[in-house]
């Protein structure tokens, strides 16, 4: 009888708190801007879909408690809850990574493929398809997105904790910065 | 099913390709398990048959426009600046009918909510099982003395639906002498795009800066006391253009006798409570009201918009009709924080509407409301800002979450250590404008 109760009990509980745990909803929201399933047609903003679990939760969890510096994006975490923001961070992580290849000059190519070469490759991998465990993909990523992402790092009006990220940004020539986000983003699978 | 089974039935079928549900039987198919119509094709009406389709496929959806191409409001001001081509914010309904929306060109004139059943103009009539009604905005001509729709048409272009209008202004602004006054009359709140006449005033400037017309004055006269994003408009226009009574851009509030109640096209000239003024270009931005069809359908119940209920957008008049866009009025109204009539707005309510409704058609419990928008002003090539806006549900009402919402930075810290932000800062917000649009138009008719 006293078990009866208990899984009653546990029913009755289980059905809103598994509706209030629903990311979908939330996560639609981001499509207006990101694309659904996070693939971006724009080439200003990133894809987000198929990133690392780990860099999405950082990432969100620091423009939340004001430790990075966003645009747009840290006005609008700091509405969710840390179980959404790992939420969506999930739900992002799983959706498939969809590159989007973008044409470029060979020069631009070849020269940023050295530039990624001597800087980039350590964490994100040559062709940007094989990062560390907490670093973006690159290939097929927005080049004008990874361009202005670069500026944020080389510049000293935003607070961007990735030391290594921001030493490498800095360390690089303005013009191996283009090339390199052209190149990333000219990658494809 | 036991609640776990639910969940997981609910994830299938709110997976983002929907793919378990493409896998029905071309002959249950044939059979939908219920009809929705959708009446209007703008944003919200684009994206609430496409989400329908995208969460349930055994859903047939069909959507009611008369234009066989949509113009996107959102950065229209651009094209009025000759900064972009109207091209680049236009689409058609082609994506969604290979969704499987059926599309049908024509204009709703009946809605009989017993009956469930709406007539079109040329004598057909569709039923349906839920209606969604997004037909914006309509304009009150009468509340403006010497103004017709023709005369908007043709000589004071209110270029507050993107298209003709838009073009029209276009061309009078690059036809104004050097010293030429553009007038923008704002009506009364609320209206479509709260930041829009304040961007247009500085896109104006912009065209008139680079274009030989150092002397031009924009002169916004304004039926309301304060206006969206007005800290960063303000400092845009005094830092680019010159704001004030001595700058390119001059503001009067209603307050101080900016609420324009005549004109006359063929003296060129505006009056207000206190003053005439005499214009070159003269845009004429009459009052709004939710657009035709939902008056016709007894959907105006609140002032000169539609109610509705926060959790799933349910018009509080008639039930199985759901009012989404521009006309319906929703928010956190006891903070005087209204639902702005916004393109991603009406695409955030639209993703309720379509949640809501595959969730009880499927006899599954109702998903969790959230609203959210994302509005970008662009006030020259490089320089933008934004303001983002986050609801929730609570006990039935709508609840303004101010920790997710708010404008973009003024300044960097404040009070006496406040410094300018950057303008690398203003220049990566330009372009994620453009992105914006590029994504939302892909979101609601791709």
């Amino acid at each position: 009888m006293r078990h009866t109760i208990l899984s009653l009990a546990l029913a009755l509980l289980s059905a809103p708190t598994l509706a209030a745990l629903d990311i979908e909803p939330l996560a639609r929201t981001c499509n207006g801007c990101h694309g659904v399933g996070g693939v971006s047609v724009a080439a200003p903003i990133p894809s987000i879909g198929g990133l690392p679990k780990a860099y999405l939760k950082r990432v969100m969890k620091q423009w939340k408690y004001g430790e990075r510096t966003s645009i747009t994006m840290d006005r609008i975490v700091k509405g969710f809850s840390d179980d959404q923001i790992d939420a969506l961070a999930e739900y992002f992580a799983r959706q498939p990574w969809v590159p989007t290849p973008q044409p470029a000059a060979e020069a631009v190519l070849a020269k940023g493929k050295a530039a990624a070469g001597d800087t980039c490759r350590d964490c994100h991998g040559l062709t940007g398809n094989d990062p560390d465990v907490d670093a973006p993909l690159l290939n097929g990523q927005w080049a004008q997105y990874l361009e202005l992402e670069l500026m944020k790092y080389r510049s000293n009006e935003f607070k961007m904790p990735h030391r290594k990220m921001k030493k490498a940004a800095r360390d690089m020539k303005p013009d191996d910065v283009s090339a390199a986000a052209r190149y990333y983003g000219a990658q494809g699978k | 099913m036991d609640p776990i089974d639910r969940r997981s039935f609910l994830k299938s079928l709110t997976a983002a390709t929907g793919a378990a549900f493409l896998c029905i039987p071309a002959a249950r198919a044939a059979q939908p398990k219920a009809r929705v119509v959708v009446v209007g094709g703008g944003f919200g009406g684009a994206s609430v048959a496409k989400y329908l389709r995208l969460l349930d496929a055994g859903i047939e959806v069909t959507l009611v426009e008369r234009a066989t191409r949509y113009t996107s409001c959102p950065l229209s001001n651009e094209v009025i600046s000759h900064s972009r081509d109207i091209q680049s914010l236009q689409t058609g309904y082609e994506r969604l009918a290979r969704r499987g929306v059926r599309i049908v060109h024509g204009e709703v004139v009946g809605v009989d909510p017993a009956g469930k059943k709406v007539s079109l103009a040329d004598g057909k009539s569709l039923d349906y099982d839920a209606l969604v009604v997004s037909p914006g905005v309509d304009f009150n001509y009468g509340a403006v003395a010497g103004l017709t729709p023709e005369i908007s048409e043709t000589r004071l272009p209110h270029a507050w639906k993107a298209g003709a209008q838009t073009l029209l202004l276009r061309k009078q602004l690059a036809a104004m002498p050097d010293g030429g006054r553009f007038i923008i009359a704002v009506p009364k709140g609320p209206f479509r795009c709260p930041p829009g006449p304040y961007e247009r005033a500085a896109q104006v400037a912009m065209y008139c800066k680079h274009h030989g017309k150092k002397k031009a004055k924009v002169l916004i006269l304004d039926a309301n006391d304060s206006f969206s994003k007005r800290p960063l408009f303000e400092q845009a226009w005094k830092e680019l253009y010159g704001y004030g009574p001595n700058g390119m851009i001059e503001w009067v509030a209603g307050a101080s006798g900016g609420a324009v109640e005549e004109v006359d096209a063929d003296a060129m000239t505006c009056r207000t409570t206190f003053d005439e003024f005499k214009a070159d270009v003269l845009n004429v931005i009459p009052p709004h009201h939710a657009g035709k069809i939902a008056k016709t359908a007894g959907l105006v119940n609140s002032g000169v918009w539609c109610a509705v209920r926060p959790d799933n957008m349910e018009s509080t008049a008639h039930k199985d009709i759901y009012v989404i866009g521009d006309a319906c009025a929703g928010g956190d109204l006891a903070s005087n924080n209204p639902f702005p009539k916004s393109a991603h707005m009406a695409n955030s309510q639209a993703k309720v509407v379509a949640a809501s409704l595959v969730a009880k058609l499927n006899g599954l419990p109702p998903p969790v409301p959230v609203y959210t928008n994302t509005c970008y002003s662009v006030v020259a090539h490089d320089w933008g800002f934004s303001v983002v806006h986050l609801y929730r549900v609570e006990g039935n009402t709508w609840v303004y979450v101010k920790e997710g919402s708010g404008i973009s930075p003024v300044t960097i810290g404040s009070g006496k250590d406040a410094k300018p932000v950057s303008r690398l800062h203003r220049k990566i917000e330009a372009q994620y404008a453009a992105g914006w649009l590029d994504n939302l138009m892909t979101d609601a008719f791709g």
